[in-house]
C-alpha cells in the first residue's frame, strides 16, 4: 500500500469521524437521532460559499493580494460555516428538541422531525440555489508536498490537520469544562444527571450548537475537496450515521475507529482495480452489516443489558 | 306561555340510536364460517328514560366502507391524469399497510420494505420477460421471491435492535439498487426490465380502459392488503404480540406466561414480506416495467412521510397518510419542488403537535378534554368541601360529605375566635361557666373524633402527677403519649390539652 493511499483515506476518516462524533454525541446526551446532520452540512457549506464571495472583493482591497489575505479568507469560510452550523444546531433544538423532549415517543419524534427538517432543507435550497454546485475557494492553496516520494495535496493535509485540531479541542471541551463535565454526565445516565440538578433543556443546547458546528467544519473542510451542492449533506450522513452505529452509538473513540476503518475500507475499494467507486457504497455496507452481526452494538458499544 | 323547550342532554346528544323493541329477543347475523359478528352493536340502557337502546360501539367498519366505496364510485369518473393518481394511492396504501404490520404489529423497525417490493417485482418481471412465463404466474412468484426475501432479512433481526435493525435494512435496500444498476443485461435501460406482460393489453396500456382497469387491479390490491391487515393485527398473532408490544418488562412478562412472541414476529414479518412480493409483482405489472428507482432512499422516504402522517402502527393512518402525500406530490405537480417541502413541513408539524398522526388526533384530543375536565373540577372544589370530587364518588354515604363540608365551615369560623384573651380566660378557669366564643369552641372539641383525641394519664394513683396522651381510635392499639412533659396539676393539664386542640384547630 502506498503513501497516497493512506492519505486519502485519512482525508476520509477525518471527515467521517467529524459527522460521525456529531452524531454520536448527540445521541448518547440529548437522545436524539439527528438526521438533519445532513442538512446543517449542506448549509453551512452554501453559507461559508455566500460569506466568502461576500467578502472577496473587501478582502481583496484590503489585503492585496498576499498570504495575509488568503488567512483571511481561510477565517472568514470558517467562521461562516461554523456559526451557519450552530444556528442550524439551534433551529434544530427550538423545533425537533425543546417542543417534545418530555412528551410520550421523544426518540422517534425527534427523529422523524429532524428527518423533515432534512427533506426540507434540502429541497429548498435546490428551489432556492438551484442544482448547480458551487466551489469554494481554496484556503489551503494549490500544490503538493514531496513527501517520501508520494506527493501529498494541500486540502488533503490540511483537512487531516484541521479535523484532527478540531476533535482535539471538542474532546478537550468535554473532558475539561464544567460544561463539558454535564454533557459527560448526561451521556453516561441522564436520570443521574437530573437528579444531581443538571438541566436537560438547558445543556442540550450547547450539544446541539456544538455538533452542528462540527458538521459545519466538515462542510468547510470537505468543500476543499468536492463542491457544494443541496444534495451534498446526504452522502456525509448517511456516512457518519453508519460510522456511528458501527462505532456503537455513544462511544467517541468507537466512533473515530469506525471511520478510520471505513475510510481505508473505502480507500482500498476505490482502488482495487476490478471493485472500483461504484461498489464503495456497497462494500462498506457488507462490511457494516458484518460487524453489526458479530457485536449487535458496534464496536465501542455496550449491550444495555450489560450497562445496566 | 310559551312552548317550553327541550334541550337534548348528554355527551352525544347527536348520535343515532335504535330503540328495539324489550320483549322481543336479539338476532344478529354472524360471518359465515366464524363465530364473528358483522358489526359491534350493543343494547344498553338509558339512565335516564330506562328505554332500551341499541348502538354501534365500533364504528370504524362504517367509515371504512363509506371511504372505500366513495373511491371506488367516484374514480370512473375522473380525468385520466387523477385515475392513474387513485391507482398509485391504491398501491401505496396496500404497501403501506404491509410495512405498518411490520413497524406496528410486530414490532420490528424494518427499512427494507421498498427493497422486498423491489426485488419481487424484478425477479417476477425477469422470469415473464426472460423465462416466458405467462402473467398470472407472476402473481406467484412474487409472494414466493417476497417469503424468501423476508426469511433471510428476518433472521437477523433478533438479534440486532432498533436503529442497528434499521440501518442494515437501509444497506440493503442500497445493496439491491447497486446489483440491479450493475448488472450487464440491463445496462441499455438503466437498469430496468421493460415490456414485461400484464392485465392489462397492451394496446389498452396507457388509455382509458386500461386505466381504469389498472384502477381496479390496484383496488382489489388494496381491499387484499386490508385483509392481511385484519387477519393478521385482530386475530390471535396481532394478540399475542400486543401482550409484548410496549416495553422490555413486557417481553420479559409474555415469555414467563408462555407467549412465544419472537416466533410470532417473524411470523408476522413473513407474511407481511410474501404480501409484499404480490405488490411488487402487481407493481411491474401496472407499469408493464419496473426500475431502479423503486430502491432509492427518496422513495423510501416519502413512503415514510405518509405513514408518519397519518399515525404510526394504525391502517388507517397508513391509508389517509398515503392520500394526503400523494394528493400532495402527484396532484399539485406544477408546484415543482415546493410540494416536498410542503410534505416535509406537514411531516414537521403533524409530529410536534400529535402524538400519533392525524388519526390518533381524536383520540389526543379526548385525553386533552378529559384532562382539562378533571382540571377544572378540582379547581372548582379547591376551597369548598373536604373531599375532593374524584373521592366523592367513592364515598358510598353522601351524609359523609355534608357532614366534612359543615365541618370545614364550622371550623373557619371558630379559627376567628380565637383570641389571646380567649387562651387566657381558658387558663383562668378551665373548667365552668364560659364566655360565648369559649364554650362553641370547647364544645367543638368535645364532639371531635376518637382517633387522635387528647386524654389526660395521672402517672401514679394519689400522685399529681399528669401525662397528656392521644388515643389510637383503634381498637385494641394502646394511646401514645405525645410529650414528656409532665403537670403538676390537673388544671395545667387541661390546659395543655386545650392548648394542643387550638394548635391543631389553626393548623387544619
Amino acid at each position: 500500500m502506498d503513501l497516497g493511499l493512506i492519505i486519502y483515506a485519512l482525508n476520509l476518516a477525518a471527515i467521517y469521524s467529524l459527522m460521525a462524533i456529531g452524531i454520536s454525541i448527540l445521541w448518547s446526551s440529548v437522545g436524539m437521532i439527528n438526521m438533519a446532520h445532513g442538512a446543517t452540512f449542506a448549509v453551512s457549506g452554501y453559507a461559508a460559499w455566500l460569506a466568502t464571495a461576500a467578502m472577496k472583493p473587501i478582502i481583496a482591497t484590503t489585503f492585496g493580494n498576499g498570504a495575509l489575505a488568503s488567512f483571511v479568507m481561510a477565517g472568514t469560510l470558517t467562521s461562516a460555516s461554523l456559526v451557519a452550523g450552530a444556528l442550524c444546531g439551534a433551529i434544530i433544538y427550538a423545533l425537533a428538541f425543546l417542543p417534545i423532549h418530555d412528551k410520550p415517543n421523544y426518540p422517534v419524534r425527534s427523529l422523524i422531525i429532524t428527518l423533515a427538517l432534512n427533506i426540507g432543507t434540502v429541497q429548498g435550497l435546490l428551489w432556492f440555489f438551484g442544482p448547480r454546485s458551487q466551489g469554494l475557494p481554496k484556503i489551503f492553496g494549490f500544490g503538493r508536498w514531496e513527501v517520501w516520494g508520494t506527493k501529498i495535496r494541500y486540502d488533503q493535509a490540511g483537512t487531516i490537520i484541521g479535523a484532527t485540531i478540531i476533535m482535539a479541542l471538542t474532546l478537550a471541551w468535554l473532558r475539561y469544562s464544567r460544561r463539558g463535565l454535564e454533557v459527560r454526565a448526561m451521556m453516561q445516565n441522564a436520570e443521574g444527571a437530573a437528579y444531581s440538578g443538571i438541566s436537560r433543556q438547558v445543556t442540550a443546547l450547547p450539544v446541539l450548537m456544538l455538533t452542528g458546528a462540527l458538521a459545519g467544519m466538515a462542510a468547510a473542510l470537505l468543500s476543499q475537496t468536492i463542491f457544494v451542492s443541496p444534495t451534498s449533506g446526504v452522502i456525509p450522513l448517511l456516512k457518519g450515521l453508519t460510522i456511528a452505529l458501527l462505532g456503537g452509538l455513544g462511544s467517541v473513540p468507537g466512533a473515530v475507529i469506525g471511520a478510520l476503518l471505513i475510510g481505508f475500507l473505502e480507500a482500498i475499494i476505490g482502488a482495487v482495480p476490478f471493485l472500483g467507486q461504484r461498489y464503495v457504497m456497497f462494500g462498506t455496507f457488507i462490511f457494516i452489516i458484518c460487524v453489526l452481526i458479530i457485536r449487535p452494538r458496534g464496536i465501542g458499544g455496550l449491550l444495555d443489558d450489560t450497562r445496566e | 306561555m310559551t312552548d317550553k323547550v327541550y334541550y337534548k342532554v348528554g355527551r352525544r346528544p347527536w348520535e343515532v340510536k335504535g330503540h328495539p323493541d324489550g320483549h322481543a329477543s336479539r338476532q344478529r347475523s354472524r360471518i359465515p364460517f366464524t363465530n364473528r359478528h358483522w358489526l359491534k352493536w350493543r343494547d344498553v340502557h338509558n339512565p335516564k328514560t330506562l328505554q332500551r337502546e341499541r348502538v354501534l360501539v365500533d364504528k370504524k367498519p362504517l367509515w371504512w366502507s363509506i371511504g372505500l366505496s366513495l373511491l371506488l364510485v367516484i374514480t370512473p369518473f375522473l380525468p385520466n391524469s387523477l385515475i392513474s393518481v387513485a391507482s398509485i394511492f391504491c398501491i401505496y396504501a396496500a404497501i403501506n399497510i404491509l410495512w405498518t404490520l411490520i413497524v406496528g404489529t410486530a414490532g420490528i423497525f424494518s427499512l427494507a420494505t421498498l427493497a422486498v417490493v423491489g426485488m419481487s417485482g424484478y425477479i417476477a418481471a425477469a422470469a415473464n420477460v426472460y423465462l416466458g412465463v405467462p402473467w398470472p404466474f407472476m402473481l406467484l412468484i412474487g409472494p414466493a421471491v417476497g417469503l424468501a426475501a423476508g426469511a433471510i432479512l428476518a433472521a437477523p433481526s433478533t438479534r440486532l435492535d432498533g436503529l442497528y435493525y434499521a440501518l442494515l435494512t437501509m444497506g440493503v435496500a442500497e445493496i439491491c439498487r447497486v446489483f440491479v444498476s450493475q448488472l450487464r443485461a440491463l445496462t441499455p435501460t438503466g437498469g430496468a426490465i421493460t415490456q414485461v406482460d400484464s392485465f392489462i393489453p397492451e394496446d389498452w396500456f396507457l388509455q382509458r380502459p386500461g386505466l381504469l382497469l389498472g384502477f381496479g387491479g390496484a383496488f382489489l390490491l388494496l381491499l387484499g392488503a386490508l385483509l392481511v391487515w385484519r387477519l393478521v393485527n385482530s386475530e390471535r398473532l396481532g394478540m399475542i404480540l400486543r401482550a409484548a408490544k410496549t416495553s422490555r418488562e413486557d417481553e420479559a412478562f409474555s415469555e414467563a406466561v408462555g407467549i412465544d412472541f419472537r416466533r410470532a414476529r417473524l411470523l408476522v414479518f413473513l407474511i407481511s414480506s410474501a404480501a409484499l412480493g404480490v405488490v411488487g409483482a402487481f407493481y411491474a405489472m401496472y407499469y408493464r416495467s419496473i426500475s431502479p428507482t423503486i430502491f432509492s432512499l427518496d422513495q423510501l422516504l416519502l413512503l415514510f412521510a405518509m405513514m408518519v402522517i397519518g399515525g404510526l402502527g394504525r391502517a388507517e393512518g397508513a391509508v389517509v397518510g398515503a392520500a394526503i402525500v400523494i394528493l400532495i406530490d402527484k396532484g399539485l405537480i406544477e408546484l415543482g419542488p415546493l410540494r416536498i417541502i410542503l410534505v416535509a413541513a406537514i411531516m414537521l408539524l403533524v409530529t410536534i403537535f400529535a402524538r400519533e398522526g392525524f388519526t390518533g388526533s381524536r383520540d389526543q384530543f379526548r385525553d386533552f378534554r378529559k384532562r382539562k375536565a378533571g382540571e377544572r373540577r378540582a379547581h372548582r372544589t379547591e376551597k369548598g368541601g373536604e373531599a375532593m370530587p374524584e373521592e366523592a364518588t367513592e364515598i358510598l354515604d353522601k351524609q359523609e360529605l355534608y357532614y366534612r363540608r359543615f365541618n370545614k365551615r364550622l371550623r373557619e369560623r371558630l379559627k376567628l375566635m380565637v383570641t389571646p384573651e380567649l387562651i387566657e380566660e381558658h387558663r383562668v378557669n378551665p373548667l365552668g361557666h364560659h364566655s360565648d366564643a369559649l364554650a362553641r369552641i370547647l364544645n367543638y372539641f368535645r364532639r371531635g373524633e376518637m382517633a387522635d383525641k387528647y386524654v389526660i394519664m395521672r402517672l401514679k394513683n394519689g400522685e399529681e402527677r399528669f401525662r397528656i396522651m392521644a388515643v389510637s381510635g383503634i381498637k385494641g392499639m394502646p394511646p401514645r403519649i405525645v410529650d414528656d412533659r409532665e403537670y403538676d396539676a390537673l388544671y395545667d393539664a387541661y390546659h395543655a390539652v386545650f392548648l394542643l386542640r387550638i394548635n391543631d384547630l389553626l393548623e387544619s
